[in-house]
């Protein structure tokens, strides 16, 4: 018995060994740094108690992340969910080749973030062929500078990036669905989109679920898109709390402060993700599909 | 099982410390035992600063066998200043770094990360072998001491696309803020799509952006006033109000384009904007048709109407050499003797100018022989050089970042949308900077 435990420790011990190093005492490190006004350089530094935190709620830049968070959650969310969905539907009925199709769907996730801001900047600048046929029917849309368009246009560009990893989830879920069941709804009488309703998804609600949890959890790590694109702005529209952390820990300088805004966002995101994934469940299990 | 509970917690214990150990990057600088004094130098990452540090150093290294420089690219995970961050946290700085901005000096200064290098023998042989006396006069920070060696000054300029202004009928550069508005008005009449300052970054409230519009006409309204003095706001009302004006008054005459264009002067969508040298070699390469004195012109930033339109002050665009705090005696004495054999000789300026278009912060640039042929080869570089003794470093505030985004923020990105009026932005941006300095 001892050693198979010990084998198992073994075993378990480089993911362990990992997870003290890069994650335990980071954390530990980091919520000893959000009660200093420590910057990480100086020689000299103060605890400030709760005063970080106090400051950090109060912040301009910290509201907005919390909101901003649930705004892109809302956007995004459903987008990343329809077009997974069709793209996986899609890949599933066809005959041959889904593999590589998946492939195809998928090469976005390996795209740089840097790369595809920067194209999508591009694209949207006011000079671009796409802008200047807008122009020509008296559409004229200041992407990146408009509130409401820079979070939808960020939230397309990561949409666009995850389609393919989460259609491939999906797919694996259609595929696992047994084809007898359709045969045997279909010598019922049961129509397509009853079948959709009531076989597909219910059956796939495990697919969904994850695909769901995934991209909500995304939704709490927005960075490079925003950061290359509009720096959070306009008027902190965009600014995610990656970004304030990052402005704060690394432009301000303000190792500490910045701790503490790290630790009101994962405990909000712990918080945020707990409370959908019980709602969520709850609702799958009102509707049966659990 | 004793022994073995031992055994596997050092069995755990080293590969934690290997893996530690595999973490840092070492300070690599020092003295060894044959009595050579390392010294560790981070270079701007770009390839042809990387060349040109390497070859002073070699040289330095064949005058000096007792010292290595050994010089590496500052890494930029994410930024070239969050890695120098990283590095004096991790206590592996390096000896000395170039590319170190002002302002980012005076953060690192605040937390004791510098050497004043003032207190080290050989500055004052430094600054009299480069000519350079009056130039760092404008670096000297707060507290008295310079902690920055600064490379180059670049004085910036608004260029202007004067073949669409003579398409107008502006046959001069306009000097003045009514002068420009003129243009304005002649520019809107024949071609209504097009706009005077097209720039995305206008509307933007980061904080360096401010460097490339805001400043340079603040510096030259108010003939190089200070905007902040140690912890004290001392910007004048009038310039900065001036210029909040300006920018209104073009706004409202449809004169500027906040949005996101993809080269905007070059496509001649704005016929006005700040350049830097370094935009040349790119132009070379991308846009040929670009003529110096035939598709654009140089000129110092526009005045209000009444000021001195000659001696005109600009923002400086400034970078330089600072020595770390974790030096230690031996290094910061390599370090300022590698300094001293690197700037005692104008061909190394020179090499400078020519490998990076940047000019050296030297006084004598525009008149030292050493330069004249570089000038007349490449004559839209010389107005950088004559503006050299004008031109303005960047505030040595440690809270440059947040003073510099409440500018944005509160005065000029709403000015230049029309949200609100200058003197309202004015008022705003002051008592918010004045918060911010009282923290």
């Amino acid at each position: 018995m001892m050693k198979r435990n010990g084998t198992g420790w073994l075993f378990a011990s480089p993911y362990l060994l990992y997870a003290v190093l890069f994650f335990a005492i980071p954390l530990i490190w980091s919520m000893y740094l959000s009660f200093t006004d420590w910057n990480l350089i100086s020689p000299v530094y103060y605890f400030k108690g709760f005063d970080n935190f106090i400051e950090a709620v109060k912040h301009p830049g910290v509201q907005a992340a919390f909101f901003v968070t649930f705004k892109f959650m809302a956007a995004f969310v459903p987008m990343v969910i329809v077009s997974s969905l069709a793209v996986a539907l899609v890949i599933h009925g066809l005959p041959k080749f889904k593999g590589l199709f998946l492939i195809g769907f998928f090469l976005p996730y390996l795209a740089s973030g840097v790369v595809s801001s920067l194209i999508v900047k591009g694209l949207l600048s006011h000079n671009s062929a796409f802008n200047v046929f807008l122009r020509k029917f008296g559409i004229e849309i200041d992407w990146l500078s408009t509130p409401l368009s820079a979070l939808l246009v960020v939230a397309a560009i990561i949409a666009w990036k995850f389609t393919g990893y989460y259609a491939l989830i999906l797919t694996a879920g259609f595929e696992s669905i047994n084809k007898d069941v359709y045969e045997a709804a279909a010598i019922d009488g049961v129509t397509p989109s009853q079948s959709f309703w009531k076989i597909t998804l219910p059956l796939l609600y495990p697919a969904i679920f994850t695909v769901l949890i995934l991209s909500i959890g995304v939704s709490f790590g927005i960075f490079t898109e925003v950061y290359q694109l509009t720096g959070g702005g306009p008027n902190y529209a965009t600014n995610t709390w990656q970004m304030e952390i990052f402005k704060q820990a690394f432009t301000n300088l303000s190792a500490g402060y910045a701790s503490a805004v790290a630790i009101i966002a994962s405990v909000v995101t712990f918080a945020s993700i707990l409370v959908i994934r019980k709602l969520l469940e709850m609702w799958g299990k009102r509707n049966g599909w659990v | 099982m004793k022994m073995k509970k031992v055994a596997s917690l050092f069995l755990t214990a080293t590969i934690a410390a290997s893996a530690l150990a595999g973490c840092s990057t070492g300070n690599g600088g020092g003295k060894s035992a044959d009595g050579k004094t390392t010294i560790e130098f981070w270079a701007a990452p770009n390839p042809t600063q990387q060349v040109y540090w390497k070859e002073m150093a070699e040289e330095f290294e064949k005058e000096n066998p007792k010292i290595d420089v050994k010089v590496s690219p500052i890494k930029e995970s994410p930024t070239s200043e969050a890695s120098i961050q990283s590095a004096i946290a991790g206590k592996s700085a390096p000896t000395m770094s170039e590319n170190i901005n002002r302002g980012f000096a005076a953060q690192l200064a605040e937390s004791k990360a510098l050497v004043p290098l003032n207190e080290i023998e050989g500055w004052d042989k430094l600054l009299k072998n480069r000519n350079m006396t009056d130039t760092v006069k404008t670096w000297k920070f707060a507290d008295d001491n310079q902690y920055v060696m600064p490379i180059y000054s670049n004085p910036m300029l608004f260029g202007w696309r004067i073949d669409i202004l003579k398409e107008v009928g502006v046959n001069e550069i306009p000097k003045t803020y009514s002068e420009v508005l003129d243009a304005v008005n002649k520019l809107k009449d024949k071609h209504p799509d097009k706009y005077l300052w097209a720039k995305g970054d206008l509307a933007d409230p980061t904080a360096w952006k401010r460097w490339f519009d805001f400043f340079m006409l603040y510096d030259a309204a108010s003939g190089g006033n200070n905007f902040i003095e140690g912890d004290k706001f001392v910007a004048e009302d009038e310039a900065g109000l001036n210029v909040l004006k300006f920018m209104g008054d073009l706004q409202k005459e449809d004169a500027l384009l906040t949005k996101q264009a993809t080269d905007p002067f070059e496509s001649g969508l704005g016929i006005f904007t700040d350049l830097g040298p370094w935009t040349f070699s790119y132009w070379e390469e991308k846009f040929p048709e670009m003529k110096y004195n035939e598709t654009f012109g140089l000129a110092l930033p526009p005045v209000p109407d009444g000021a001195d339109t000659e001696n005109v002050n600009t923002f400086a665009d400034t970078k330089g050499i600072v020595i770390y705090a974790s030096a230690t005696e031996e290094e910061r004495k390599a370090a300022m003797e590698f300094m001293n054999f690197v700037y005692s000789n104008p061909e190394n300026d020179l090499k400078w100018l020519e490998t990076t278009k940047l000019p050296p912060a030297r006084d004598d640039l525009s008149s030292n022989d050493s330069f004249k042929a570089f000038f007349d080869k490449n004559p839209e570089l010389k107005p950088y050089a004559d503006a050299v003794p004008n031109a303005i470093p960047s505030i040595d505030n440690a809270k440059y970042n947040e003073l510099q985004t409440h500018i944005g923020r509160y005065a000029v990105n709403p000015v230049v949308k029309g949200e609100v009026d200058p003197e309202k932005g004015w008022k705003e941006m002051k008592k918010a900077i004045k918060e911010e300095l009282k923290k």
